[in-house]
């Protein structure tokens, strides 16, 4: 019992723990097990393996999110992604309950609000990974493009452009704004 | 950290820098803890890590050492006359 339970959490460790560190806290852990199990008994030690395990979770995946640079560069994107959609819900619900027909489509106010906090959102993008503005305004031409080839409605056409290029280039000038701040 | 790093000199690794700092501060630490911040000062440039031997007693894996960098020294004394400028004529401080 008490050897598998070992094995599974030192499988544990080994996935959670960065490749670069993974053999040293490994070894970390089977030298303090050892020396706790000649001085106190191998439950005790096996308890304080479990509870280095539980512990070590939370700061070792963070290590493996932050320094795996790809998925942080894809987690910002995402989220900055996220946040575009839920400010472009809310400027439409916005236009939506302030006009009188409460007809949002096509309407060029909404592109008008929304591009200030689109660059914004690709300034704070950039500010947390570099990369991530450009993967983001590479996400959101993508997804005008398929919103665009599978579109079933009639689209007119200065829309159909303006939805094609304000979107990135709002992200462009917020990558851009930010690397324009002095290197520190 | 980097004083638990600079204190034992060139015997610092995950093992021995978890226990100067629990032995130090009383508190039981993780060593994913320790790990986390030796990566993220070692990107910082004020330690620097070397692979060591691997031993049996660590299931044939190698130690991972950390010493301190001329940065790193720098950093720690700045911090270092900060406090006791900051901390200097206060009574509350004193020991009873």
């Amino acid at each position: 019992m008490g050897h598998r339970a070992l094995r599974v959490a030192t499988w544990f460790f080994s996935w959670l723990a960065p490749r670069s560190q993974r053999e040293a806290v490994i070894g970390d852990l089977a030298e303090e097990y050892v020396a706790r199990a000649s001085t106190a008994s191998s439950s005790a030690a096996l308890k304080w393996y479990l509870r280095q395990l539980c512990a070590s979770a939370p700061p070792l995946l963070w290590i493996r999110l932050t320094r795996t640079t790809w998925i942080a560069t894809l987690g910002v994107a995402l989220s900055g992604y996220v946040a575009v959609a839920v400010v472009e819900l809310i400027v439409n619900w916005a236009i939506a309950n302030s006009s009188t027909t409460g007809a949002v489509a096509y309407n060029p106010l909404g592109m008008f609000i929304t591009f200030p906090m689109v660059v914004l959102i690709g300034y704070i993008a950039a500010r947390f990974r570099c990369a991530a503005a450009v993967t983001l305004a590479a996400m959101m031409l993508l997804s005008v493009t398929a919103m665009t080839l599978w579109a079933t409605e009639s689209v007119p056409t200065w829309y159909r452009i303006a939805y094609f290029l304000v979107g990135p280039a709002a992200i462009f000038i917020g990558g851009a704004v930010n690397s324009l701040r002095p290197a520190r | 950290m980097l004083l638990a790093v600079m204190r034992l000199g060139s015997n610092a690794y995950g093992v021995t820098v978890r226990r100067e700092i629990e032995s130090a501060t009383g508190r039981d630490i993780s060593i994913g803890a320790v790990y986390a911040t030796l990566v993220r000062l070692e990107s910082k440039g004020l330690i620097k890590s070397s692979t060591g031997e691997p031993t049996a007693e660590r299931g044939g894996r190698a130690k991972r050492f950390f010493r301190m960098t001329a940065d790193g020294a720098g950093s720690l004394r700045n911090t270092h006359e900060i406090i006791l400028k900051m901390s200097a004529g206060l009574k509350g401080l004193q020991a009873t």
